[in-house]
C-alpha cells in the first residue's frame, strides 16, 4: 500500500516536472529574438506573407492560448509541423530517434563493459600509491576531454590518415548493417569516453565504501578468495549507485549525442534540435527539447524502479535521490 | 546550423564565392591536369561508360516555407536542387551566354517580341508531353506569383501560344536582361495541366521535364534522385543515381571526400584548396561566380551619421575591397562594382570615383559631415567568411579614423535584425547578393521600391532608379550606360558592393569526371552533374 | 598558416595571427565567464538551498520543483535554448552556466542544510531567539560552506565544458573575441591544413578541466574523508 502510494506520489510529481518543463520550452521558444518569417521566408517576403504564415502556425494567437493548443496537441501524440520542411515533426523525430538511441546505446554498453570491471578493479586493487593512481588518473582525464574536443580530434585523425573508420558518411542501419556500425563506432566512442570513465570512478568509489562493512571483514577473516568476495558482497551492495548513475548516464548521453551528432553529421535527434534552433523552427525545437527533457524524466523514474527492485530499502524509504 | 543565406536571391553562406573571372584550378596534379575547354574547370570524360551511382554533399538542404515550388524559390541552393528535376525554355552556358534549353531556338522579330520554338519529344517526368500551354501556363504562373523572380522577369506584356510548338512572349518595352532571367529556376516549365486539376501540388511535389526525378527527401538530412528514363535528351543523364547529402559542418565534408565517402562536394573556406593539397586523388577547383559581398549601410535609423551621403562616401573610400579579396577571401575574390565584375558588360571597379580617392579625401568628408570619430556597430553572421572580411573592413576604416564594432551572430538572429523592422534598428551590415547572369539583374536590387527587403534601412534614389532602368532597357551603348549606373551607385553608398565570392567545389578524381563551368550567376554547381561520369559505383 | 615554431609556439592562424596569445585571451575569457558564473551560482544556490532546507513547506516545495524543471534538461540543450533567447554572446554563455549548474548545487546545499537544522546548536540558538537572518548566516551557511566549495570547484569545470559547447556550435562567445571553445571552432575549420589550430586550445581546455576536477577532488576528500582499504 505504502509502495503504491509512494508510486502514485513518484508519477504525479514526474508529471508536474514535464508540464513544467513544457512551460519554459514554450516561453523560450517565444521569447526567442530573430524572426523565423525573415528566416523561414527570406528577405523578399511581403508583410502580407509574413501574416499569413503567422497565421498558418497559429502564432498570430496570444501566447497562452498558443500553448494550450500545443500541450493539448502534444498530449494527442501530434507535435506540429514543421516550418522549414512542411513534413510532421513527429514522423521526423521517429526516423532520427534510432540515430540518437543507437549512439547511446553503443556508449552504455562500453560504460557497463568497461566502465564497471575497471572500477572494480581499480578499488580492489587499490593502494596509497601505485597502479590505482594510475586508473584514477586516466578516469580522470576521460571526464575532463568534452566531446567536441575529442570528436574534432577523431575527425581529424581518420580523415587525416586513412584508417578504415568513416567519418563523414553516414549509412542507415536499414541499408547495410555493416557498414552503419563502421560509420557509428566513432562517434560512440567518442561519446561513452566520459560515461565509460564516470563508471569507473563510482563503481570504484562504491566499491571501496562496501569494502570496510563489516561483512567484507568477516568474509575476509574468513578466509574467501578476493573474487568470491567481489562476487558475493561487494557487487550486490555497489550496485545501488552503479545502476543510479548508468542511469543518469544515459540521460546525460542525450546532451552529449547532440555535440556529436553535429560533430561527424548525423540525423539524429540532436543534430536536429541544433538546425531547428538556427532556423527558428518553433515546433521542431519544442518537440526536440521536450523529448529529451522527457527521456530524462522517465530515465529517472525507471531508474527507481531498478533501484527498487535490487534493493527494496532504498527505493520507498531513502527517496533516493542524492 | 549554416542556413539559407539571406542574401537576395542567393544561397548557401559558404557555397559560392568567386575567384578571378576565369576559375582557376588548385591541385597538386595541375600542370598534369588535362586541359579543359573553354569556359569549363573540367569536362567529363565520355569515353568513360555511363550508370552508377555518384556520392554528393552539400551544406545545406533547400527549405522554406514555400516547399519545392520553383517559382517562389529565392535562394540558389534550392535552385540547384530543383535544376536536377526542373528545366528552363533557355539556360546558361559557358561564359554567362544564354544556351537553348527547352526551347530550341528563338527569333527576336524586334526588340520587345520572343518567339521560342519548342523543342520536340519533351515529356514531364509522368510520361505527358511538354506543350506550349504547360509553356505559357507556367510563365503566366510565376508573373502572377508573389515570387521575387517575377520582378526579374520584366515588363511582360502579353504571353501567347503561336501555334503547337511556338510562344511568343511580347514586352512593353526593350528589357536586355530577359534572356539570362528566364534562364534560371523559377522560370521553369511546370506540369500546368496537372497543376489546374490540381492532381499535382507544385509546393510538395517535383514534377519536371529534367534528367533526375526524385526519389527520396529527408529535410537536412539527404535527397536520393534516380535518372529520368524519359528525359528527351538521349544518353542523359549519365549517372544512374545520386545520393546528395547534406553536411553542414565543413570538416565532415571534407572527411567524407578524403575517405571516399563523398566523390563530390562543395567547400565553404577559402583556404580548403590548400588543406586537401596533399589528399590523394582529390582534385578542388575554384569556380567564378558573379556573387558577391557588399555593405549596408542604414541611413534611415533615426539620428544616423549614416543618412549622410558625404559620411557613407567617406566609409566607400576609405574601404579597400582588393584587400578584403587578399585577406579574406585568400585572394580567390575580386573587387566589384554594382554590376558583378566577371559578367561582359560589367563596369571595372577601378574606374569607381571612391576607388581614385585617398583616405585624406574621406578625412576632409567626415569633417565636412561634422562626424570626426565617428563610430559604428557592424552587424554580421558568423558563417565565415564573413567574420574575416568584416575585420578587413573594421581594419580599412580605421585608418579613417572611423571606429567599428564587429557584432557577430548566428544567421537567424542576423536576418531578424536586419530584415525584421522597418526602419531597421542596425547600423551596418554585412552579406551577400546573387549577381545572376546579366550585369543589369542585381543592379534594381538598388531599387528599394522593387526590391522590398532593403526598404527598411535603404532610401529611394530617384535618379538611380532611372539609370537602372534605362540601363536594362539598352542593348547598343548599354556599357555607357552601366558605367553611370555603378558611379551613382558608388556615390550613393546605401549599399557597398565589396568583393566577389568564390565557390570552391573539390572532387575524387578516381571516382568521378565531372563537368564544371568556369562561371556561374546562379550559384549552380551542380548544373551540369548530368553529364558527370561515373568512374566506379562504390 | 605557420605551425609551431621559434616567436609563435603554437602556430599562427589563418589571418597570420600567432595562436598563443589567442589562446591566452581565450583561457582568460572562458575562466573569467566560467568563475563568474559559477559565484552566481553559488550565491543562488546557497541562498534557495539554504531557505528551502531550513524552513521546509511550500517554499522548499517550490524551489525543488523549479530545480528539478532545470535539472530535467541535458546540459547543452538547456544552453543551447538560453543563447537562442538571449541572442549568442557572452551575457549567454553565462546564463547557461549559471542555469545548468544551478540544480544541483541547490539539491545538495538543501540536502546538507536539512541535516543541520536538526542540530542541537541550531536549535539552541533559535530558541535563544536569535532571528532567522542570523541563524541562518550564522549557523547554517557555515556548516554547508564546504558543499558549496566542493560543488563550486565541479560547476567551474562543468562552465567551462558548457562555454565550450556552446562557443563550438556557434552560440556562445563571438569572434573576434577568443574563447577556448571559438578557438576550437574555428580551428575545426583548417583542422586537415593546421592541425595545432585545434590542438593548443583543446589541450589547455582538457588541462584546465582536469586541473579543476583535482583540486574538486583533493577538496571532496578532505572535506568528506572516506575510509578505504585494499582486499589483496
Amino acid at each position: 500500500m505504502r509502495l503504491l502510494m509512494w508510486w502514485s506520489g513518484r508519477a504525479l510529481s514526474s508529471a508536474a516536472t514535464l508540464l513544467g518543463v513544457s512551460v519554459l520550452i514554450f516561453a523560450a521558444v517565444r521569447l526567442m529574438p530573430g524572426g523565423f518569417a525573415e528566416t523561414v521566408l527570406g528577405p523578399f517576403a511581403t508583410p502580407e506573407q509574413k501574416a499569413e504564415l503567422a497565421a498558418r502556425y497559429g502564432l498570430d494567437q496570444p501566447v497562452f492560448v498558443q500553448y494550450g493548443h500545443w500541450l493539448a496537441a502534444v498530449a494527442g501524440g501530434d507535435f506540429g509541423f514543421s516550418m522549414i520542411s512542411r513534413q510532421p515533426v513527429g514522423a521526423e523525430l521517429l526516423a532520427r530517434l534510432p540515430i540518437t538511441a543507437e549512439l547511446t546505446v553503443l556508449a552504455v554498453a562500453a560504460s557497463v563493459l568497461l566502465g564497471v570491471p575497471l572500477g572494480v578493479l581499480t578499488a580492489v586493487r587499490a593502494r596509497p600509491t601505485g597502479g590505482g593512481a594510475a586508473g584514477r588518473l586516466l578516469s580522470g582525464l576521460g571526464v575532463s576531454v568534452p566531446e567536441f574536443v575529442l570528436g574534432s580530434l577523431v575527425v581529424f585523425v581518420f580523415s587525416r590518415y586513412a584508417l578504415g573508420l568513416q567519418v563523414g558518411s553516414w549509412v542507415p542501419l536499414t541499408r547495410d548493417p555493416a557498414a552503419n556500425l563502421a560509420t557509428m563506432i566513432l562517434p560512440a566512442a567518442v561519446l561513452s569516453v566520459f560515461s565509460i570513465s564516470v563508471t569507473a570512478r563510482t563503481t570504484r568509489d562504491a566499491v571501496m565504501g562496501v569494502l570496510v562493512e563489516p561483512y567484507v571483514t568477516a568474509a575476509v577473516g574468513r578466509g574467501e578468495s578476493p573474487w568470491s568476495i567481489v562476487r558475493h558482497h561487494i557487487l550486490r551492495n555497489a550496485a545501488t549507485p552503479v545502476v543510479t548513475l548508468i542511469g543518469t548516464t544515459t540521460a546525460y548521453l542525450l546532451g552529449g549525442a547532440l555535440i556529436v551528432e553535429h560533430v561527424f553529421n548525423l540525423p539524429g535527434v540532436g543534430s536536429y534540435i541544433v538546425q531547428a534552433v538556427g532556423r527558428r523552427d518553433y515546433a521542431v525545437v519544442q518537440a526536440g527539447v521536450l523529448l529529451a527533457a522527457g527521456v530524462f524524466i522517465v530515465m529517472n523514474v525507471l531508474i527507481d524502479l531498478l533501484v527498487g527492485a535490487i534493493d527494496p530499502r532504498l527505493g520507498v524509504m531513502a527517496g533516493r535521490r542524492a | 546550423m549554416r542556413y539559407p543565406r539571406l542574401a537576395c536571391g542567393v544561397a548557401a553562406a559558404l557555397l559560392a564565392s568567386a575567384c578571378a573571372a576565369t576559375g582557376t584550378t588548385t591541385t597538386p596534379q595541375a600542370a598534369a591536369q588535362e586541359t579543359a575547354a573553354p569556359g569549363f574547370l573540367a569536362v567529363a570524360d565520355q569515353a568513360l561508360a555511363p550508370g552508377g551511382t555518384l556520392n554528393l554533399q552539400v551544406h545545406i538542404d533547400s527549405g522554406a516555407a514555400t516547399g519545392y515550388d520553383p517559382q517562389l524559390a529565392d535562394v540558389a541552393t534550392t535552385w540547384q536542387l530543383l535544376s536536377l528535376s526542373y528545366e528552363t525554355l533557355v539556360t546558361v552556358g559557358p561564359d554567362f551566354s544564354v544556351q537553348p534549353l527547352l526551347a530550341e531556338k528563338w527569333d527576336t522579330p524586334d526588340d520587345r517580341t520572343y518567339v521560342f520554338h519548342l523543342r520536340k519529344g519533351v515529356a514531364f517526368s509522368n510520361g505527358r508531353k511538354m506543350t506550349a500551354d504547360d509553356v505559357v501556363g507556367s510563365l503566366k504562373r510565376l508573373l502572377a506569383s508573389k515570387g521575387v523572380w517575377a520582378g526579374q522577369l520584366g515588363p511582360v506584356d502579353e504571353i501567347v501560344k503561336d501555334g503547337d510548338d511556338r510562344v511568343k512572349v511580347t514586352l512593353k518595352e526593350p528589357y536586355t536582361p530577359f534572356l539570362a532571367a528566364l534562364a534560371n529556376v523559377p522560370a521553369a516549365i511546370l506540369p500546368m495541366k496537372e497543376i489546374g486539376d490540381k492532381s499535382v501540388d507544385p509546393a510538395t511535389t517535383l514534377l519536371g521535364t529534367g534528367p533526375y526525378v526524385v526519389d527520396n527527401h529527408r529535410q537536412d538530412v539527404s535527397w536520393t534522385f534516380k535518372r529520368n528514363d524519359t528525359y528527351w535528351n538521349q544518353g542523359k543523364p549519365a549517372a544512374d543515381t545520386l545520393n546528395i547529402t547534406i553536411a553542414p559542418e565543413e570538416a565532415a565534408r571534407i572527411a567524407a571526400l578524403q575517405n571516399g565517402g563523398a566523390a563530390l562536394a562543395t567547400l565553404g573556406n577559402v583556404d580548403s584548396a590548400s588543406m586537401l593539397a596533399g589528399a590523394k586523388d582529390v582534385k578542388v577547383v575554384t569556380q567564378a561566380t558573379t556573387d558577391f559581398y557588399y555593405l549596408m549601410l542604414n541611413s534611415l535609423k533615426p539620428g544616423s551619421k549614416l543618412a549622410d551621403p558625404k559620411v557613407r562616401q567617406a566609409i566607400n573610400i576609405a574601404l579597400d575591397a582588393q584587400q578584403i579579396a587578399d585577406i579574406a577571401l585568400g585572394g580567390k575574390g575580386k573587387p566589384t562594382a554594382i554590376t558583378p565584375a566577371g559578367l561582359p558588360g560589367s563596369c571595372d571597379p577601378a574606374t569607381l570615383p571612391s576607388a581614385a580617392k585617398s583616405v585624406e579625401e574621406a578625412k576632409k568628408l567626415l569633417a565636412e559631415a561634422g562626424a570626426e570619430g565617428l563610430s559604428f556597430t557592424l552587424t554580421i553572421f558568423n558563417t565565415e567568411p564573413a567574420p574575416a572580411v568584416a575585420q578587413v573592413i573594421q581594419q580599412n576604416l580605421q585608418q579613417a579614423g572611423i571606429t567599428v564594432k564587429i557584432e557577430q551572430m548566428d544567421e537567424a538572429s542576423w536576418s531578424g535584425k536586419v530584415y525584421g523592422k522597418a526602419p531597421a534598428e542596425f547600423d551596418a551590415a554585412l552579406s551577400w547578393f546573387a549577381g545572376y547572369a546579366d550585369p543589369g539583374m542585381v543592379t534594381k536590387w538598388w531599387n528599394p521600391e522593387t526590391a522590398g527587403f532593403n526598404a527598411g534601412f535603404m532610401k529611394p534614389d530617384k535618379e538611380l532608379s532611372t539609370l537602372i532602368d534605362a540601363a536594362n532597357k539598352q542593348a547598343e551603348g548599354r556599357d555607357e550606360a552601366l558605367a553611370q549606373v555603378c558611379a551613382k551607385a558608388d556615390a550613393d553608398a546605401q549599399m557597398i558592393p565589396l568583393v566577389t565570392r568564390p565557390a570552391t567545389v573539390a572532387y575524387r578524381a578516381d571516382q568521378l569526371s565531372p563537368s564544371l563551368y568556369a562561371t556561374e550567376g546562379y550559384g549552380n554547381v551542380l548544373r551540369l552533374v548530368a553529364d558527370a561520369r561515373v568512374k566506379k559505383s562504390r | 598558416m605557420q605551425p609551431p615554431g621559434p616567436g609563435w609556439w603554437l602556430g599562427t592562424d589563418n589571418l597570420g595571427r600567432s595562436v598563443l596569445p589567442r589562446v591566452m585571451e581565450g583561457v582568460g575569457t572562458t575562466l573569467l565567464l566560467s568563475s563568474i558564473a559559477v559565484l552566481v551560482t553559488a550565491v543562488l544556490s546557497a541562498a534557495f538551498g539554504i531557505l528551502a532546507g531550513y524552513r521546509g513547506g511550500y517554499l522548499n516545495e517550490l524551489v525543488m520543483r523549479l530545480v528539478e524543471v532545470l535539472y530535467s534538461f541535458p546540459a547543452i540543450v538547456l544552453a543551447i535554448l538560453v543563447a537562442a533567447v538571449l541572442g549568442p554572446g557572452q551575457t549567454a554563455a553565462l546564463a547557461s552556466i549559471v542555469l545548468v549548474t544551478i540544480p544541483l548545487m541547490t539539491r545538495l546545499v538543501r540536502a546538507a542544510a536539512v541535516a543541520v537544522a536538526q542540530r542541537d546548536y541550531v536549535t539552541s540558538a533559535v530558541i535563544s531567539g536569535a532571528r532567522l537572518p542570523r541563524v541562518l548566516v550564522r549557523h547554517v551557511l557555515p556548516n554547508v560552506a564546504g558543499t558549496i566549495a566542493v560543488q563550486g570547484t565541479y560547476a567551474l569545470s562543468v562552465g567551462i565544458a558548457v562555454e565550450g559547447g556552446l562557443s563550438f556550435l556557434g552560440f556562445g562567445v563571438q569572434p573576434p573575441q577568443a574563447s577556448l571553445g571559438v578557438l576550437i571552432q574555428q580551428g575545426g575549420t583548417y583542422m586537415i591544413a593546421a592541425p595545432w589550430l585545434i590542438l593548443g586550445p583543446g589541450v589547455v581546455l582538457v588541462a584546465a578541466i582536469l586541473a579543476i576536477n583535482v583540486v574538486g577532488d583533493g577538496l571532496r576528500d578532505r572535506l568528506e574523508p572516506r575510509e578505504t582499504r585494499s582486499l589483496t
